[in-house]
């Protein structure tokens, strides 16, 4: 008989082989004959479906092994029958159900909705077997544990714990099942619960995703009634949301109910991790597409806010409802909702819904944020360039990539992407300077909003100042930008001027800002203060660029930093302000005078100086030709010479400039008609009677004419330069002119004059034939002019045009005609150079420049300068450059 | 042969009616203005002496005050007088 107690271990018995000795006859058949019962009861009880009838011979049996100290053969055996059973019955045919599906999830990614809900049934009807079996087998099991249990407790009288056998034979029943589920898995099998949890959770969120808008239209439904209406509403309008919320809340729990029925079923086959991966990544997936389409292309909303409200009025709600559902059975859930029942979490409070978050729900939420955060910001920072694009407009889009940023802190991701959209889109050779300044400044006003301090602003600005720099045009961009756009080309998009401008303005009120925060920084407190909140910079920070103090945004100096000088750009500046005042017919100069101030306190006054003095020529102007007028009155006739032919001095104004302020001026002579010209030496005279001893040198090629042509049908009237008045008044008296007596007449050379009559051919007042030399045209007055309309349109009596700035007629030398004039006094010296040297290179060709012309005027021209000089003189053929060397042309 | 109307609108520079081009005291261009000045032409007037020398004003004024005794003209060492 066998001597060891009922619980001694297993692995005592096995180890003691004395008492296989000890073993009667009597005693094996027993065990042989009982050994057989248990293995055909075990058969029946675990194939007969539901027929637990074998029940107390089985017991029987078990219990005549265990008395043999059999227990852990009776255990093995029965599970390995459970294993086998459950491998035949369940799994295989639980995997047969989806054998369907096996090319479906391999080949596409979107199934077909008919596909999609028929994997839900499929889904439903395999865990509901499976989950039979399960319970059916469990319930087998729980038959041998007690019998196992029945029978310790008939042999040990004193009360041994016996949960623990119970659930060390159910955890390994447990991981049976999942071993053999997973040993078994078909690899289309994540794909398809994926799709499970898609459909449902879809289906879950038009339901409340439904009911979220709802809420959201009621509520602007309810601002905008007045408030009388909402209060006599009010109690009704309650209880019949209280309803509707009800019935939906229903709805959606018996949704969430069947979702978590699944989810617990697969859990209990062991899919716990698989499971969460699959709704998770369903859940992420929606939410993703979410984003995609509250967020989509419109940048002139924020989305974020309603992004967190569906958030929590979806996935939020679900996975509440869901933990409640499952219980306790969710491991990292809190006890507090473990408790709660399914039903205990609802309806009164519906759209938070969540009284009491627990803890797992707050880190889903968290997760559900961050995976917000990202996917907006991957898609705005995807999108950054044309948001930026349309800037003032899209700046709630800004606002929330900012917000997105501060959660991520991806700020490197944003740099990458849009430095990499600017060199594909931006910097091309396709796109004009204007705009690339344009958004340039665009750039820098977006991304101040999301970083203050500059950092990213300077690795994104880079790339852009770099290329800026290339470009020939972009000082005289940025100039016109700076002053207004209006008086420019009227193509120039004004917007970016305006905003410049604008800029300025908000510079001033800065800096008067700044100068009262510097006389408090004196005082300890402040001072303390300042010291508390500083912060250190991001680690993106180039620690060579200086710290964010001197890194303070400022757009003006930003785009100064393209051009490298301010002095560059107060030269172009000025020169662009003498064209604008020079083609002034009356003294207005307002608006020049308020950005010449705003332009003196960035720039300083000093370099502003001779601009100052520009617009205060003008000033003087007008009130030295009001002065000259009064003279007249005075003294109407002063010389006999004024006859029926001369014109009055009314016509004639004039704008007197200090010459030596201004850049230099496009000189070139021209005989104006005589009745003009007495008048202008009758003003000059004047002049010099006023403010003796200073006299008025005509530039008699400048100014603007407005003419009125009248015929005897109609006038018509034009604002022209000098040259054009005086060739349309030379046929005044004459109808046709050949070109040589006209060139003579006017004083212009021929060809001079060829080019600039053909503003009046163009304009249909004259027009030109071939004359005798075939080198001599000759031009006659169109007096019926009925071919004027061609050039647009119903002129009717008044037409008014003004003359386009064609090249060649613009009254100021350009800075590029400046610095070769300039250039030319070096011209000797470099000659004399490569006499002595023979050939040499760019660069000891500056720097001998450098060395020896210090005297008056010192060498002060850069690198570029001398190289773009040279290059004129390669071309005219006096130079000769060779493998980098200049020498001089044989 | 039609009618004309115009309105002229001509540009000028002006010009300090000098044979020397710059002052010789400050040896700056008579049409900009002295050291001291900014704005040229009627902030910053020539003056002639006797002697038929033009300066600055404010130069020569300067040239003058700092004179213990008699100025002369800084050009040809004449008296220095004012020109009526």
């Amino acid at each position: 008989m066998a001597t060891e107690g009922p619980s001694s271990s297993s692995s005592a018995v096995v180890c003691n082989l004395a008492i296989l000795d000890s073993l009667t006859d009597d005693s094996i058949r027993q065990i042989h004959d009982s050994y057989t019962g248990f293995c055909a009861t075990t058969v029946t009880l675990l194939t007969g479906a539901g027929d637990l009838s074998v029940g107390p011979e089985f017991i029987a049996h078990v219990h005549s092994l265990c008395h043999h100290g059999l227990h852990s053969l009776v255990r093995d055996h029965f599970l390995k029958s459970l294993e086998e059973i459950f491998e035949q019955n369940g799994a295989s045919k639980f995997w047969r159900h989806f054998d369907a599906y096996t090319n479906f999830a391999i080949l596409s990614k979107n199934p077909p909705p008919i596909c999609e809900s028929e994997v839900q049934e499929v889904l439903c009807k395999a865990l509901e077997e499976i989950s039979l079996e399960k319970q059916y087998q469990e319930k087998c099991l729980l038959m041998l544990s007690h019998a196992l249990q029945s029978y310790k407790d008939q042999m040990s009288e004193g009360r041994n714990p016996s949960d623990a056998e119970r659930s060390h034979l159910f955890s390994r029943y447990q991981l049976l099942v999942s071993s053999v589920l997973m040993a078994s898995l078909p690899r289309h099998f994540p794909e398809i619960l994926h799709w499970y949890f898609k459909g449902r959770l879809e289906e879950l969120s038009t339901i409340m995703g439904g009911e979220f808008y709802d809420d959201e239209s009621q509520d602007k439904d309810e601002m905008d009634l007045d408030e009388k209406s909402k209060i006599s509403y009010r109690t009704g309008e309650m209880d019949i949301d209280e309803c509707s919320h009800q019935g939906k809340f229903l709805e959606n729990n018996k949704l969430v109910k069947n979702i978590g029925k699944v989810v617990r079923d697969l859990r209990s086959l062991g899919f716990t991790s698989m499971t969460e991966d699959a709704y998770s990544s369903a859940i992420f997936l929606l939410l993703k597409a979410k984003v995609h389409d509250l967020a989509g292309d419109d940048y002139r909303s924020s989305v974020l806010e309603s992004i967190k409200g569906w958030i929590q009025a979806v996935p939020l709600q679900f996975f509440h409802a869901l933990l409640a559902y499952l219980g306790d059975s969710v491991s990292y859930d809190s006890p507090s909702s473990g408790l709660k029942s399914p039903l205990a979490s609802h309806p009164s409070s519906c759209y938070p819904g969540i009284d009491t978050p627990s803890q797992g729900l707050v880190r889903w939420q968290l997760r559900l944020e961050y995976f917000a955060y990202e996917t907006l910001q991957d898609l705005r920072i995807a999108k950054l360039f044309e948001i930026i694009v349309d800037y003032p407009d899209s700046s709630p889009a800004i606002e929330d990539l900012k917000q997105c940023l501060e959660y991520t802190g991806q700020h490197s991701k944003l740099v990458e992407s849009f430095i990499s959209a600017l060199q594909y889109r931006l910097l091309t050779a396709g796109a004009s300077t204007n705009d690339i300044l344009h958004q340039y400044v665009s750039t820098i006003k977006a991304l101040r909003t999301i970083d203050p301090a500059g950092v990213f602003l300077e690795a994104v600005g880079e790339p852009i100042r770099d290329y800026l720099r290339g470009r020939k045009d972009t000082i005289k961009c940025i100039v016109t930008m700076l002053t207004d756009g209006t008086g420019g080309n009227p193509n120039v998009s004004g917007n970016a001027g305006d905003s410049l401008l604008e800029e300025l303005n908000r510079d001033e009120e800065s800096q008067e800002n700044t100068g009262v925060d510097d006389d408090f920084i004196t005082d300890d407190k402040q001072a303390w203060i300042n010291a508390a909140c500083w912060e250190p910079d991001p680690v993106e920070a180039d620690p060579s660029k200086g710290s964010r103090n001197r890194r303070k945004v400022d757009i003006l100096g930003m785009i100064v930093g393209i051009i490298g000088s301010k002095d560059q750009l107060v030269n172009e500046y000025r020169v662009m302000l003498a064209e604008k005042l020079l083609n002034k017919s009356d003294y207005d100069i307002d608006s020049e005078i308020r950005t010449l101030e705003l332009l003196k306190i960035h720039f300083g006054e000093s370099s502003m100086q001779k601009c100052e003095i520009m617009l205060n020529d003008l000033i003087d102007s007008k009130r030295t030709n009001s002065n000259i007028k009064a003279t007249i009155a005075q003294t109407p006739l002063t010389g006999a010479e004024l006859g029926d032919s001369a014109v009055s001095m009314d016509i004639l104004d004039a704008t007197i400039i200090s010459s030596n302020f201004w850049p230099p001026i496009q000189d070139e002579t021209l005989n104006v008609p005589e009745p003009v010209d007495n008048l202008l030496s009758d003003y000059a005279k004047r002049f010099n009677e006023i403010k003796t001893p200073r006299k008025l040198l005509w530039k008699k090629n400048l100014g603007t004419v407005k003419l009125e042509l009248q015929f005897e049908d109609r006038a018509v009237q034009f604002t022209v330069a000098p040259v054009h008045a005086a060739i349309i008044m030379q046929f005044q008296d004459q109808t046709s002119w050949t070109s040589k007596n006209l060139a003579a007449a006017i004083g212009l050379p021929v060809d001079v004059l060829n080019r600039r009559i053909n503003f009046w051919i163009s304009k249909g007042i004259l027009a030109e034939s071939l004359g005798a030399d075939s080198n001599d045209h000759v031009f006659t007055l169109m007096e019926g002019m009925v071919e004027t309309n061609k050039n647009g349109g119903n002129s009717g009596s008044c037409e008014e045009i003004l003359v386009g700035d064609d090249e060649g007629e613009r009254s100021v030398a350009s800075v590029e005609d400046q610095i070769r004039k300039e250039m030319t006094i070096y011209e000797k010296f470099i000659m004399g150079m490569l006499t002595n040297f023979g050939s040499m290179a760019l660069d000891r060709i500056h720097n001998t420049l450098k060395m020896f012309c210090v005297a008056d005027p010192p060498y002060d021209k850069s690198l570029q300068q001398l190289q773009s000089f040279l290059s004129g003189l390669v071309s005219e053929e006096k130079l000769e450059l060779r493998d980098g060397m200049y020498l001089k042309k044989k | 042969m039609p009618g004309f109307q115009t309105e002229w609108h001509g540009v000028a520079s002006w010009t300090w009616d000098a044979q020397d081009e710059t002052c010789g005291i400050c040896r700056m261009a008579f049409d900009g203005c002295c050291p001291d000045c900014k704005l040229p032409g009627d902030d910053c007037p020539l003056i002639w002496g006797a002697c038929n020398h033009a300066f600055h004003l404010h130069c020569i004024l300067k040239w003058v005050n700092s004179q213990t005794s008699q100025a002369h003209c800084p050009m040809c060492r004449r008296e220095w007088q004012f020109k009526e």
